[in-house]
C-alpha cells in the first residue's frame, strides 16, 4: 500500500482527506456512519465568540449539480464548544482542525487566545468570510488588508498552525492569499462557497430565508480547481483544496494542481462515508500507478 | 442507523402522481418506528445530488420490507419513480425521532393532508395493535389525489375524507372534520402531518380544545442526520438560554414534535 501521509504545515496527516467545515458538525452525528480513524482529519463547523441561532428557513436548496446553503453560522459559541463539543472531538483518532470566525479584528484574536490551551488541536482554520461590523459589514475575506488583519490577530495569539480559508468571491484570489501569508498564515484553504441565489417564480420570492446563499457541490469544482492552481503558484505555504470534491479523481486533480491536502464537504451530505471511500480509492489509484508516496503528486501538473 | 443497500421490490402509482415503493431493507425494517424516516439516494452524486427524505408508511419486519409513499413533484421524486424492481438504492435509516404514544385508552385522531398521510398510516397500524381507537381524517385537493381506501383503512377504525373541490367526501377542509371529531369525542390525542398551513391550523385547534397534538414536520433537508443544520424550524421556546437553541433540526430533533414546541405563524410563508 502506498504512503498517503502528508506533512501539512507541520500537521501530520495520515492521508490528505479531511471533512470540511460545516459538513460534519462536531463529529458526533457521523460516528455511526464513518470511521474517523481512516480519514486525514476533520474541520469543525465554524465557532464564533457568542452562540448564534442562524438564519431563518429555508436554509437549503438543491441547484444543478450543487446546492445553496444559508445556515448563518449557527453554532453554540466558543464557551459551549469547549465544554460540550471538544471532549468528543479530542477523543477521535483523527486530526481535528478547529474553524473559528469573528465579526471584528479583535474577536479573531480573542478566539485564538481562548483556544491556545486546548490540548490536541491540530490547527486553526480561520473563516474570514464573515462581515466586519467595524467596517460597515464588508466581508473580511474580500480585501487583502482586512483579510490580513484578521489573520494577523490570530497569528499573534496562537502557537497552533494557522490556515486561512479563502473566499472565491473576489477579483484576484492570489492577491488575498499573498496578503494572508504575509500576515503569518501557515497555510491556506480554498475555496469557500460561491455566492448564489434561487428564486421561487410562483411566489416571486427568494427560495432561501437568507435571500442569497453559498453554492457548493460538483458545480463549483472547476472554479475551485482553477483557483487552487493559481494560489499554489502564488504562495510558498501548503494549500488545502476544497470545492465539489466527491471522488478520488476529484481529490487527485486538486493535488496535481498544487493542493497538499483536500477537504470533502457537500459530498458527505449525499454519502456520509464519502471521505473514507475517497481514501480507499486514492490507495487504489496509487497502487495502479506505482506511486509510493502520494505527496509526490502534489503540484505535479505537467 | 445504517446506510443500507436497499433493493426495490415494487414501485407503482397508487393515486395521481402518488407512488408506493416497497424496499427490501432488513436492517432498517427491524428498527424503524412510526414517524421516523429514511433518506434514499436516487442519483450518482451529481444530479440529483441530495437524497430524498421519506417517512415510512409501513413495515414488514419479518420480511425485511419497508414501504414509502411519495408524490412525484420534482427531479428527485421523478428519478425515484423511474426505478423498477431490483434497483439498489442506498438508504439511510432509521432517522429522526418518531411519534410518542398517547396515554392508554386514548381515542386517537390522525389528521393528514396531501402527501403528509404516509407516516400516519404506519402509526395508525401500530396504535390499533395497541388497542387504541383511531380515526383517520384526510384532506386533498381533489378525489384522485386521495390514496386508495385499501391503503387507508388498515390504519384506522374510521376513515373520513375531505376534498377542496367536493369531488370526494366532505366538501371543504380536513380541519372541518377535525372540528367535528373534537366536538364529538372530547378527550383525544391528535397526530398530524401535511402542508404547513394545515398543521398550523390543526395545532391551533388542538391548543384551543386542550388536546395534545404532535406534528410531523417537513423541511428541505440535505443530509438527514444533523450535520448540515439545514432543516431548521423555529421553536416557540428556545432550548437552553442562548440564541443557539432558537432553531431545532427537523431531521434529528424531529420530525415529530409536540405542536406547542413550534413557533407557528411567521415561520411558514403562506
Amino acid at each position: 500500500m502506498a504512503d498517503l501521509s502528508i506533512d501539512f504545515a507541520s500537521v501530520q496527516l495520515r492521508n490528505p482527506v479531511l471533512l470540511a467545515s460545516g459538513t460534519c458538525n462536531y463529529g458526533q452525528e457521523l460516528l455511526p456512519l464513518t470511521d474517523f480513524a481512516r480519514l486525514g482529519g476533520l474541520v469543525t463547523k465554524t465557532i464564533t465568540p457568542q452562540p448564534r441561532g442562524g438564519n431563518p428557513p429555508q436554509r437549503i436548496v438543491e441547484t444543478p449539480a450543487g446546492m445553496l446553503n444559508s445556515i448563518g453560522l449557527q453554532n453554540p459559541g466558543l464557551e459551549a464548544f469547549v465544554e460540550k463539543q471538544w471532549p468528543l472531538l479530542a477523543s477521535l483518532d483523527a486530526q481535528v482542525v478547529v474553524n473559528i470566525a469573528g465579526f471584528a479584528v479583535e474577536e479573531f484574536g480573542q478566539m485564538a487566545a481562548s483556544l491556545e490551551a486546548l490540548a490536541g488541536i491540530a490547527a486553526l482554520e480561520v473563516n474570514i468570510s464573515c462581515p466586519n461590523v467595524e467596517a460597515g459589514g464588508d466581508n473580511f475575506a474580500t480585501r487583502p488588508q482586512t483579510a490580513a488583519a484578521a489573520i494577523a490577530a490570530v497569528r499573534s495569539r496562537t502557537q497552533w498552525p494557522v490556515i486561512a480559508k479563502l473566499t472565491p468571491n473576489v477579483t484576484d484570489i492570489a492577491e488575498i492569499a499573498r496578503a494572508v501569508v504575509d500576515a503569518g498564515a501557515d497555510a491556506v484553504s480554498l475555496i469557500n462557497t460561491l455566492v448564489g441565489m434561487a428564486i421561487d417564480v410562483e411566489r416571486r420570492r427568494p427560495v432561501l430565508g437568507g435571500v442569497t446563499g453559498g453554492l457548493s457541490g460538483p458545480a463549483i469544482k472547476p472554479v475551485a480547481l482553477a483557483m487552487v492552481w493559481k494560489v499554489a503558484q502564488a504562495v510558498a505555504v501548503p494549500v488545502m483544496g476544497i470545492g465539489g470534491i466527491a471522488t478520488a479523481s476529484d481529490a487527485l486533480e486538486f493535488m496535481v494542481a498544487g493542493a497538499s491536502a483536500v477537504q470533502v464537504g457537500t459530498a458527505s451530505f449525499a454519502n456520509p462515508n464519502a471521505g473514507v471511500e475517497i481514501v480507499e480509492d486514492l490507495h487504489a489509484y496509487c497502487d495502479e500507478h506505482g506511486i509510493d508516496r502520494i505527496a509526490s503528486l502534489v503540484g505535479s501538473l505537467r | 442507523m445504517i446506510d443500507e443497500q436497499a433493493r426495490l421490490l415494487s414501485n407503482r402509482e397508487v393515486a395521481a402522481d402518488f407512488y408506493l415503493a416497497r424496499l427490501n431493507a432488513p436492517h432498517i425494517a427491524v428498527r424503524i418506528e412510526p414517524g421516523q424516516f429514511v433518506n434514499i439516494q436516487v442519483g450518482a452524486g451529481i444530479a440529483p445530488l441530495l437524497r430524498i427524505p421519506l417517512s415510512v408508511s409501513g413495515v414488514e419486519r419479518e420480511a425485511g420490507v419497508i414501504e414509502v409513499l411519495y408524490e412525484e413533484v420534482g427531479p428527485k421524486t421523478r428519478a425515484l419513480s423511474q426505478f423498477g424492481p431490483d434497483a439498489v438504492l442506498p438508504t439511510l435509516g432509521p432517522l429522526g425521532k418518531g411519534f410518542v404514544l398517547p396515554p392508554d385508552d386514548t381515542h386517537v385522531v390522525l389528521v393528514g393532508g396531501g402527501i403528509g398521510v404516509p407516516p400516519l398510516l404506519y402509526w395508525g397500524l401500530e396504535l390499533r395493535q395497541q388497542e387504541h381507537q383511531t380515526a383517520l381524517l384526510v384532506g386533498a385537493r381533489t378525489a384522485n389525489k386521495h390514496l386508495p381506501n385499501k391503503l387507508l383503512t388498515p390504519a384506522a377504525d374510521a376513515v373520513r375524507l375531505a376534498t377542496d373541490d367536493g369531488s370526494l367526501g366532505h366538501a371543504g377542509l380536513v380541519t372541518d372534520l377535525l372540528q367535528h371529531e373534537l366536538a364529538e369525542k372530547g378527550s383525544c390525542a391528535v397526530y398530524c402531518c401535511g402542508p404547513h398551513a394545515m398543521m398550523q391550523a390543526v395545532a391551533a385547534m388542538c391548543l384551543e380544545a386542550q388536546v395534545p397534538c404532535q406534528v410531523s414536520l417537513e423541511e428541505y433537508m440535505a443530509c438527514g442526520i444533523g450535520i448540515c443544520v439545514g432543516c431548521a424550524v423555529e421553536l416557540a421556546t428556545a432550548k437552553g438560554d442562548t440564541d443557539y437553541g432558537r432553531y431545532a433540526r427537523v431531521c434529528v430533533d424531529g420530525p415529530a414534535f409536540d405542536a406547542r414546541q413550534i413557533k407557528w405563524g411567521n415561520v411558514w410563508p403562506t
